[in-house]
């Protein structure tokens, strides 16, 4: 599928991106107007965390919204797989929002590069040049996809920051550690701190994205607040959430899902129709949101998830049944 | 005490025990609508649908046992009465499981069923829950006064052993329907495990001579 239209450069946002931040705006109106002294209070800062992370963004228009249709934002907000707030769909809305400070964030980039820094995250923003809007698919690799208007910078321009040493070849990304405002966590249900890794030219690829917030607002903490990667052509669970950590390494980092089951997942984790996941096929999808209550939208998985075109260089020769 | 017995002892109780699981998706979905669940309606009530027919497969093996280990339990006797009721209600659950499942994967477009069952059989996770389906599916067949009659008591028992070994397939089905082990599996089928292993304990206690003087005593 073309997602390089030039007409696009023309139109306007989507109309559901725009409806939906109305709809916001008045809502908060609202309970300011009937005098929700503490809500007022917490939606007024996010306002403000939303003016300090450059909300809202300028979409591009490589990535427009108008080639794809975005997948409801409540359905986005409310069905995650964030296992650091429960392994359920609807807990991490829930248990990521009962106290978990995710503002002010620190961000470090450290390992084999020339320019180690600890920043906070607005200032990362900022030093990155601001934010813009991509709309990307995203397929999970429990075989459901969404289509999610992100807000965030380019992977690329964070590495140019960091400007990596030679010996570099691949990023290894860490999430938060707090077991005691992580139910997730403190349960152990998986290896924490969540671990996830790129190779270095797939860091740079035009699409690699770091998200810093969705429908043109400050990422919500389920989602992965403040910042979290965005791979469209690999499955979600790449995506990591909550990263505190990018350290620029020699060898291939062992990311969390393959340590918990290598025969399953793997570090790739390409989108792939043709490969399997060992208990269910990857053919097709389920479209969240689509199709009516009893009988569900499904489409044909497409190869790297529809990005073939701009990513399928960077995996030549590789066997990809094995490099899964 | 007494009152849940004689509650549990009758049909019409039971039969809305049975009835009410496959009617809460109806809750998240139309009545007080959960965006977490009107995402992908139908996955819901699949896993539900497969959820309830595990814990009532798992319920209404205890039943045995319970009346095995403590057989002068009012509760126990009741709820002996309703062994094959549940037993079939559980098969239903899990024929609407498969329903599920079957409308999930194609959309119904019908001419991808081929594909559907061609992965359940290839991948060990669906196989096994299909196994399962299928054990439960001769078992409800079976269940009538007549087929008893007519396998005659001793190969009707046998056959009908195997509802040990679709618990134990179910519960390996719902292990894996996660991407880690769910606990939820721990407390569906731990009590019946600990109560089968009591009741061999039980039953093999008092050997030859002895055991049959135990079995007057407790009748």
């Amino acid at each position: 599928m073309l997602i390089r239209t030039k007409k696009d450069w023309e139109l306007p946002e989507s109309a559901v991106t725009s409806e939906s931040a109305y709809r916001t705006h008045n809502r908060r109106d609202f309970l300011k107007a009937i005098g929700l002294g503490a809500a007022g209070a917490a939606l007024a800062s996010r306002d403000l965390l939303a003016a300090t992370g450059g909300f809202p963004a300028k979409a591009n228009p490589d990535f427009p919204a108008s080639a794809l249709k975005p997948t409801a934002e409540e359905f986005v907000t409310s069905y995650n797989n964030f296992y650091e707030f429960g392994t359920g769909k609807e807990q991490p809305k829930d248990l990521a929002n009962r106290g978990w400070k995710t503002d002010p964030w620190t961000v470090e980039l450290t390992g084999l590069v020339n320019k180690p820094v600890k920043l906070d995250v607005n200032d990362l923003i900022k030093q990155a040049g601001g934010i813009e809007e991509r709309v990307y698919r995203h397929r999970c690799v429990e075989a459901w996809s969404m289509v999610v208007p992100w807000d965030g910078f380019a992977l690329a321009k964070l590495v140019a920051l960091a400007d990596p040493k030679p010996e570099a070849k691949y990023l290894k990304f860490t999430s938060f550690l707090d077991p005691k405002s992580s139910p997730g966590q403190s349960s152990g249900n998986l290896d924490y701190p969540y671990v996830e890794g790129l190779r270095l030219d797939e860091a740079t690829n035009e699409l690699a994205f770091i998200a810093t917030g969705i429908y043109s607002k400050p990422m919500p903490n389920q989602n992965g607040a403040p910042l979290r990667l965005v791979t469209p052509w690999k499955y979600g669970f790449k995506g990591i959430k909550s990263i505190v950590k990018i350290e620029f390494v020699a060898a291939m980092p062992t990311n969390t899902w393959k340590a918990m089951q290598s025969s399953e997942y793997g570090f790739y984790a390409n989108v792939n129709p043709k490969v399997d996941h060992p208990r269910w096929s990857q053919a097709s999808e389920r479209v969240i949101g689509e199709g009516s209550t009893f009988i569900p939208k499904r489409q044909p998985t497409l190869m790297f998830n529809g990005y073939e075109k701009q990513v399928a260089a960077l995996y030549k020769g590789m066997d990809l049944a094995r490099n899964y | 005490m007494a009152v849940l017995e004689k509650l549990l002892r009758s049909k019409v109780v039971i039969w809305i025990l049975l009835v009410l699981p496959g009617l809460w998706p109806l809750w998240p979905i139309f009545i007080r609508p959960n965006p977490s669940v009107g995402a992908d309606p139908l996955k819901y009530i699949l896993h539900h649908f497969g959820f309830t027919a595990c814990v009532l497969l798992a319920t209404v093996l205890t039943f045995t046992p319970l009346r095995v280990l403590w057989p002068k339990w009012g509760i126990a006797q009741a709820l002996n009465r309703h062994r094959r009721l549940v037993g079939v209600v559980s098969f239903a659950y899990a024929m609407l499981h498969l329903t599920a499942h079957l409308v999930y994967e194609t959309g119904l477009d019908w001419s991808q069923l081929g594909h559907v069952f061609e992965v359940a059989t290839t991948k060990p996770f669906q196989l096994v829950g299909l196994i399962a389906f299928t054990i439960l599916l001769v078992l409800t067949v079976t269940s009538p006064n007549a087929a008893i009659k007519a396998l005659g008591g001793k190969r009707w028992k046998l056959l009908h052993r195997l509802v040990y070994v679709a618990a134990a397939l179910s519960a390996y089905h719902q292990a894996a329907a996660r991407k880690v082990f769910p606990m939820q599996v721990v407390w569906i089928f731990g009590p019946l495990l600990l109560l089968e292993i009591a009741r061999i304990i039980r039953e093999r206690k008092p050997k030859p001579v002895a055991r049959k003087a135990a079995g007057n005593a407790e009748a």
